[in-house]
């Protein structure tokens, strides 16, 4: 590992800020969803920006800097598979971008926000709140919604969790540090393998306007001034 | 012969107020329904003065007078459903409402006060009263179902 060091930059901004910002909603989400019927109308304004960060960040995986996208980081079960023996067996596999698993669990968090989002939209407290697509469907149909916004969240912490205790073991078992790369962009691997992570970062304008673009298709779903 | 009679007479009577006794008790999954439907219309008299204190919909003070007359009553119909003997029925009551049996009873008192003050300001068409008197029933419902609700 002594051998040669390069510093090299895999993440872009849009993805950095995407990260950090949600994991404070996130923790606000949390909060807000269990702190009682006073803080429903917050929790509802956060999570029109959670679905706006999310579709964002789907945009993103298809226009976005190399390491942001989809087609580079979601690889085929045999990869998968050998990244995870050489997981398990603690010896180096340093990635510029998501590992083969990491990879996967981005795509997850991201379908499981998805989809959080999405019924929360639908969903109902039974007091004087509801989500704005609520109007559309019936009182019952609303409430299985709510159901499914209620368990899909223990089934997001579960994922979180996972989330985290693999990153904790990349930093405690394989010397990767991979939340400094989170806030920096940069993470400092072996100079062989990071020959491999030519990146082509795509502009922050372009970032901005995809991000304009979700804020306006959220704004349109809870408005709905058509 | 007139003692016989007497026996028989006392012995139906008693079989009649053993059953009527039976009759009048109402089964769990009856006052189950009963304080969802209680529940239910609360929310319906409620959600219109609720759109209203939002701006979501014109004030209209006859709508008001009605349906906070309305909450007035229901807010006093849930209660008696919440009897021991539904404790084994699905519902979403949580166990607090047997077990911190005191706590809910001023939950639901809440609610009455907060519910008649609402319905006094709204006969009186007072719509600053309205306006002020809402908060305290809207955080009755929620407190109580924090505390008493599962999610």
């Amino acid at each position: 590992m002594e051998a040669r060091e390069a510093h090299v930059k895999v993440w872009d901004v849009p993805v950095r800020l995407f990260h950090w910002l949600l994991v404070l909603l996130f923790a606000f989400m949390f909060f807000s969803g269990k702190a009682g019927s006073e803080w429903i109308a917050w929790h509802m304004r956060a999570g029109y920006a959670v679905l706006a960060l999310v579709l964002f960040r789907v945009m993103w995986g298809f226009a976005g800097s190399t390491h942001a996208r989809f087609s580079s980081f979601l690889s085929g079960p045999a990869t998968c598979l050998g990244f995870a023996k050489k997981l398990f067996a603690r010896s180096p596999a340093p990635y510029a971008g998501h590992n083969p698993l990491g990879g996967w669990m981005v795509l997850v968090l991201l379908l499981g926000l998805l989809l959080q989002t999405s019924t929360g939209l639908f969903a109902n407290d039974d007091l004087l709140n509801e989500g704005p697509l609520a109007a559309l469907v019936s009182k019952a149909t609303s409430d299985r919604i709510t159901s499914v916004h209620v368990w899909n969240f223990n089934l997001l912490l579960l994922l979180v969790g996972l989330h985290i205790s693999a990153v904790l073991y990349h930093a405690g078992f394989m010397k990767e540090n991979l939340i400094g790369a989170m806030f920096t962009g940069v993470k400092h691997m072996p100079a062989d393998a990071a020959g491999s992570a030519a990146t082509r970062f795509a502009s922050p304008w372009l970032a901005l306007a995809l991000l304009c673009v979700a804020a306006l298709a959220v704004y349109l779903i809870v408005q709905r001034p058509f | 012969m007139r003692t016989k009679l007497l026996v028989a007479a006392t012995a139906i009577a008693a079989l009649g107020g053993v059953s009527l006794e039976a009759l009048a008790q109402t089964k769990p999954d009856v006052l189950v329904k009963q304080r969802q439907a209680a529940m239910t219309l609360q929310g319906k008299y409620l959600g219109p003065i609720g759109a209203m204190m939002k701006g979501a919909r014109p004030y209209d003070a006859d709508v008001v007078a009605l349906n906070a007359t309305f909450l007035e009553n229901l807010a006093r119909m849930p209660w008696d459903g919440f009897d021991a003997s539904t404790k084994g029925e699905k519902s979403k009551a949580k166990p607090e409402v047997f077990s911190d049996a005191a706590k809910f009873k001023a939950a639901a008192e809440q609610l009455e006060a907060a519910t008649a003050k609402l319905g006094a300001e709204a006969r009186a068409k007072n719509e600053a009263g309205v306006r002020a008197s809402f908060g305290a029933v809207a955080k009755a419902c929620g407190g109580c179902h924090d505390n008493f609700r599962e999610k």
